[in-house]
C-alpha cells in the first residue's frame, strides 16, 4: 500500500480547552505543535484518556512507518480486525484530483485499521476505558489522513526549482518530482 | 550570529570544491543510466539521458513505470508529453539562476547552516564514489547525503535526510555510462511533427523581473536569505503571481501570492518526498510556500506574509 508520512494541517482556531485534541497530540506527535503550545498541551495530557490516545499515537506512527516490533501473531490479528473494521472513508474535499481521494481514503482506511489493531493489543480490555480512547484515536487517526495532501502544485512546483540550488547540482533529476507529480487533466 | 560570519577555509574549499564539480558534471557530461526515485514508500524507475553537443545542452527523461511521460529539455525549453492525455506541455525554463557560481555569501550561509563533512567510500551502480553530508545545525532544514563518482564528480546518489536522520526522498543511479559518445536520436522527441489530436499547452516566458511585490515575510527562519522578488505569469493563472525565493546556500524556499483563485484550493500542509507545501488565505490572497525544507519551516514562513 502507498504510504507517506501523514501529517494534519494545523488551524488557527485551536483553543486551549480541558482536553487535548486530537490534532494538537497528532501535531506533538509529529513533532510539528508551536513551541509556545507544547507546554499547555503536555500539562493537558495528564489527563488519562488523553494520554491513552498520546500512546496509541506513537503505536500508529510507528506502525504507519513499519518500525514497530512485530508481535507473534500481529499478522493473524491484524487481518481479523481488518475484516472486522468497518471501511471509513475520508470526507469529499473540494478540489483535490480524484487520484489525492482515493490515497487519502486509503491512507484512511489503513491508519483506522491499525488504530484498531494498537488499541486491541495494547490497551487494557474490560475496563471501559477502551471505546473512548479506541473513538479518539481513530477520530485523530482519520483527521491525519484526510488532511494529507500528496497533489503538490505543479505549475509552482516547476518554477520553484529554477532557483533551488540542489537542482542544479543534480541536473534534471528534481524533474522526476514533477513529473510523479502530473496530472495533465487536472490542469486548466 | 559574528562567529558564523568567518567560514573556516577547509569548510568553504571542500563544500564549494565537491558541490561545483557536481553541478559542472550535471551540465556538461554526457552520460545515460536509470534512476530509482523514492519518496513516501513510493518507488520510481526512470531512463535518464544527457548530452552537451556543440555547447548544447540534451536530456532526455522517460518514466519506465505507470502511465507514459517523458520530459526533453533542450537548454532552456522543457517539453513534457503525456501520451495517455494526448498532451504536451512547453515549460520555457531558466536553470542558470540556481548555482551561477558559489558566492561568498553562499559559502557564508552553507557554513552558518550546516556541518560539512565527507561520508564513506562507496560503490554505487558499479562505480567508486565519495558520500558527503551536510548536516543541519537546527530544526528548520533537512540533512542532505550526496555520492559523487570519483572519476567525473556527478553525483549518483542524493538523499535527504528528516530530524531523526531518516530517509524521506532518495534519488540514485542503479546504472550509469558516464563519458560516453551518444546519439541525438536518443534525446529526440517521440515523434517530429505533433500528431493532430494531441494538444499544446505553452507556458509563457518565465524569468522574474526583480521588483518589489508589496509582500514581505516578516519572520523568516534563521539563516534563509532572499535571492529574488518579482511578479511572473504562470498558465492557468489570470493575474500575475508575486515570487519571493529565499535560500539557505543549499535549498531554496518559494512564496507565491496571487488573488483568491475562483475555485476553491485547498489549504494546509502537503507534501511530496522532500518538498512541502503550505498554503493559506490571507485576506483576499493566497499564500502558497514551497520548497526542500520541514513543514514547520515552510509553515512557519507561510504565516509570516505580510503586505510591506
Amino acid at each position: 500500500m502507498v504510504m507517506g508520512k501523514l501529517q494534519v494541517a494545523p488551524g488557527d482556531d485551536v483553543a486551549a480547552g480541558a482536553v487535548v485534541k486530537a490534532e494538537e497530540i497528532s501535531l506533538l506527535a509529529d513533532g510539528e505543535l508551536e513551541v509556545e503550545r507544547i507546554e499547555g498541551v503536555c500539562t493537558r495530557l495528564r489527563d488519562g484518556s488523553s494520554m491513552t490516545t498520546w500512546v496509541c499515537y506513537h503505536m500508529i506512527g510507528d506502525a504507519l512507518r513499519g518500525s514497530s516490533a512485530i508481535m507473534p501473531g500481529f499478522a493473524a490479528r491484524f487481518a481479523t480486525r481488518f475484516a472486522e473494521e468497518p471501511t471509513v472513508l475520508a470526507p469529499p474535499r473540494r478540489g483535490p484530483a480524484p487520484a489525492a481521494m482515493a490515497w487519502a481514503a486509503a491512507a484512511t482506511v489503513a491508519a483506522v485499521s491499525i488504530v484498531g489493531w494498537v488499541a486491541m493489543t495494547t490497551l487494557p480490555m474490560g475496563d471501559g476505558t477502551l471505546p473512548a480512547a479506541l473513538a479518539t484515536a481513530r477520530q485523530a487517526a482519520t483527521v491525519r489522513a484526510a488532511d494529507t495532501r500528496p497533489v503538490v502544485n505543479n505549475e509552482y512546483l516547476l518554477v520553484h526549482q529554477e532557483y533551488s540550488p540542489t537542482t542544479a547540482i543534480q541536473g534534471a533529476r528534481p524533474y522526476l518530482r514533477a513529473v510523479a507529480a502530473t496530472d495533465p487533466d487536472a490542469r486548466p | 550570529m559574528a562567529s558564523l560570519v568567518a567560514v573556516p577555509a577547509v569548510y568553504g574549499q571542500d563544500a564549494a570544491a565537491w558541490l561545483q564539480r557536481a553541478a559542472g558534471a550535471a551540465r556538461s557530461l554526457n552520460y545515460v543510466g536509470t534512476i530509482v526515485y523514492e519518496h513516501g514508500g513510493r518507488v520510481e524507475t526512470s531512463r535518464l539521458v544527457h548530452l552537451l553537443e556543440s555547447g548544447s545542452e540534451f536530456e532526455k527523461l522517460t518514466n519506465l513505470d505507470g502511465p507514459a511521460r517523458e520530459v526533453i529539455r533542450n537548454n532552456d525549453l522543457v517539453r513534457c508529453y503525456y501520451p495517455d492525455a494526448k498532451i504536451i506541455r512547453i515549460e520555457p525554463r531558466s536553470f542558470r539562476n540556481a548555482f551561477p557560481s558559489l558566492l561568498p555569501q553562499q559559502l557564508n550561509a552553507l557554513a552558518a547552516n550546516y556541518f560539512f563533512r565527507k561520508g564513506e567510500l562507496a560503490r554505487i551502480a558499479g562505480l567508486e564514489t565519495q558520500a558527503f553530508i551536510f548536516e543541519p545545525k537546527d530544526g528548520l532544514r533537512y540533512g542532505h547525503k550526496f555520492w559523487a563518482d570519483i572519476a567525473s564528480g556527478l553525483l549518483l546518489k542524493a538523499r535527504l535526510l528528516n530530524e531523526k536522520s531518516e530517509p524521506i526522498e532518495q534519488f540514485a543511479f542503479i546504472d550509469i555510462q558516464i563519458g560516453v559518445k551518444l546519439d541525438r536520436e536518443l534525446v529526440k522527441p517521440p515523434f517530429s511533427s505533433l500528431p493532430t489530436d494531441w494538444q499544446v499547452r505553452e507556458s509563457p516566458p518565465g524569468e522574474v523581473q526583480p521588483q518589489e511585490t508589496g509582500w514581505v515575510v516578516k519572520d523568516l527562519p534563521a539563516g534563509f536569505a532572499k535571492v529574488v522578488e518579482g511578479f511572473r505569469t504562470l498558465r492557468g493563472k489570470s493575474a500575475p503571481v508575486a515570487h519571493l525565493v529565499f535560500s539557505d546556500g543549499l535549498v531554496a524556499v518559494s512564496v507565491f501570492v496571487e488573488p483568491v483563485p475562483p475555485t476553491p484550493q485547498p489549504v494546509g500542509l502537503s507534501q511530496q518526498g522532500g518538498i512541502n507545501v503550505y498554503s493559506r488565505q490571507l485576506d483576499d490572497h493566497l499564500v502558497t510556500v514551497l520548497g526542500e525544507a520541514p513543514g514547520a519551516t515552510v509553515r512557519q514562513i507561510a504565516y509570516s506574509v505580510a503586505h510591506r
